[in-house]
């Protein structure tokens, strides 16, 4: 026998006092460090010492518990019986629920989110594209008329009726303008290197009667463009050539005034036909 | 020369097989089968409230105590490792750690020495386990076994077991050495042993 078995053989006496309970703390400490290392036949033989130990209990005087005791007993685990059935229920009906159906509520959810997000881009891109038409349109109806415009200015600066007006200015650092006057299609007024009027102030077209004593006859205003250019389409300018003496353009408050308030800048003579 | 023969089930290994009734209603305990638990309950409620009076002295704590281990068996059914030993062991070997935690946590050893006259149990005797020939076979045997031990022999080992000594306290408590005490619990217990596993 080695000293190995010498332990194992001590702790085997042991045993039973220990599965009695009766080992004073010192053995029982001992006993309980052994059985911890896994010692398989002190192990074995533990559990043939706490059935044998189990018989002690039939020394016992034989009595029966009261009937309460059963009553108690029995409600109280039928009562968490059917709590527990209730529990299981709830999730078994979670779990009636097939996977697949599971899978196939997530895809629609899914679609339903990717066709809102569609008819979300969609509804965009035809507002886009509704004002990129508009845009169009307008730039359409623009160059329409500026066409119009063009072609109008072109009848009237070619047309055998129209007459040429030159307008001069006192100041001679001023280019001269020139103006087209058709009784029939309006007036053209154009020139070069002009300077905007400054400080809420604007150009104003006037139409001087030939009637001795009329005053000037107001017209549109006018304003070169950022290049200093000037080309004016006067449609229907309030007189006609045959009774007209002269055109002045003078400098007035924004919006124009209905009676010169400064001496012109430029006069041209119109000359009957 | 006769055959000796296993009298008593539970203590041999193989009562832990899956076959036993108490097997058989374990199993179905897990699934939650209160008949199950009524049956197990019928079966060994009164050995367990026997052994925990024996050790509480007092009825109504001792009921207190067995609801304990019922409802714990009921709740922590799958405490229980069929593999690891035989049921009823297992049931008995729960209900006096019970009870003798309950004797030590309310100081009853020391009222009961106070009030002896409150001993007894409302509940009358009962002659015989219905219905369990094994298990009354099983008491009588035990009986005998330590009834043939040296009384004060027979003693300590009832004072380790149903009032939860050391050797040390049983031998203060009958005045005898240490190693004397230490001796007749080892021997005793080996003489239940043997009495158990093989019949006269």
């Amino acid at each position: 026998m080695n000293g190995s078995d010498q332990v194992r053989d001590d702790f085997c006496e042991l045993i039973e006092a220990y599965a009695l309970g009766a080992l004073d703390s010192e053995e029982r400490t001992a006993v309980a460090a052994h059985l911890a290392t896994g010692c398989a036949e002190c192990t074995a033989a533990l559990g043939e010492a706490q059935r044998l130990v189990s018989q002690l209990a039939y020394l016992a005087p034989e009595y029966a518990p009261s009937d309460m005791l059963r009553g108690q007993l029995l409600k109280t685990v039928r009562e968490e019986a059917a709590a527990n059935a209730k529990n299981l229920a709830k999730s078994g009906l979670r779990a009636a629920i097939p996977f697949w159906m599971l899978g196939a509520v997530a895809a629609m959810l899914l679609f339903a989110l990717y066709n809102a997000y569609e008819l979300r881009v969609t509804t965009n891109t035809i507002q886009q594209t509704r004002a990129e038409l508009e845009k169009q349109i307008q730039q359409q109806q623009e160059s329409a008329r500026e066409l119009a415009i063009a072609r109008r200015e072109a009848s009237i600066l070619t047309d055998a009726k129209s007459v040429k007006i030159a307008m001069s200015a006192d100041n001679k650092d001023l280019p001269v303008l020139q103006a087209t006057w058709n009784p029939e299609l309006g007036l053209v007024v154009s020139g070069q290197k002009l300077a905007a009027p400054v400080g809420g102030r604007t150009l104003q077209l006037w139409l001087i009667p030939k009637a001795a004593g009329a005053k000037p006859v107001p017209s549109v205003t006018l304003r070169p463009n950022q290049d200093g250019n000037l080309d004016l389409l006067v449609a229907n300018p309030p007189g006609r050539p045959s009774g007209t003496k002269a055109l002045a353009i003078t400098e007035e408050p924004e919006g124009g005034s209905p009676q010169p308030t400064t001496a012109p800048i430029w006069v041209g003579a119109v000359a009957g036909k | 020369m006769k055959q000796p023969i296993v009298f008593l089930a539970v203590f041999t290994p193989s009562d832990s097989s899956d076959v036993s009734p108490d097997a058989a209603l374990v199993r179905r305990l897990l699934q939650r089968d209160v008949s199950a638990f009524e049956e197990l309950y019928d079966r060994h409620s009164r050995l367990v409230y026997a052994l925990v009076l024996r050790i509480l002295q007092q009825a109504t704590t001792a009921e207190e105590v067995v609801q304990d281990v019922f409802l714990q068996l009921w709740r922590n059914t799958a405490l229980y490792d069929g593999s690891r030993g035989a049921f009823v062991p297992w049931l008995l070997t729960m209900a006096r750690n019970r009870a003798l935690d309950q004797l030590r946590l309310k100081g009853e050893r020391q009222r009961r020495l106070e009030d002896q006259t409150d001993e007894l149990p409302p509940v009358a005797a009962i002659p015989d386990f219905e219905g369990s020939l094994d298990e009354k076979r099983r008491a009588v045997r035990v009986r005998e076994l330590l009834g043939s031990l040296n009384p004060r022999q027979k003693r300590a080992i009832e004072l380790a077991y149903f009032e939860g000594l050391s050797h040390s306290e049983i031998a203060n408590a009958l005045k005898e050495p240490l190693g004397t005490v230490k001796s007749w619990i080892r021997n005793g217990l080996l003489r239940l042993k043997e009495g158990l596993q093989t019949a006269p």
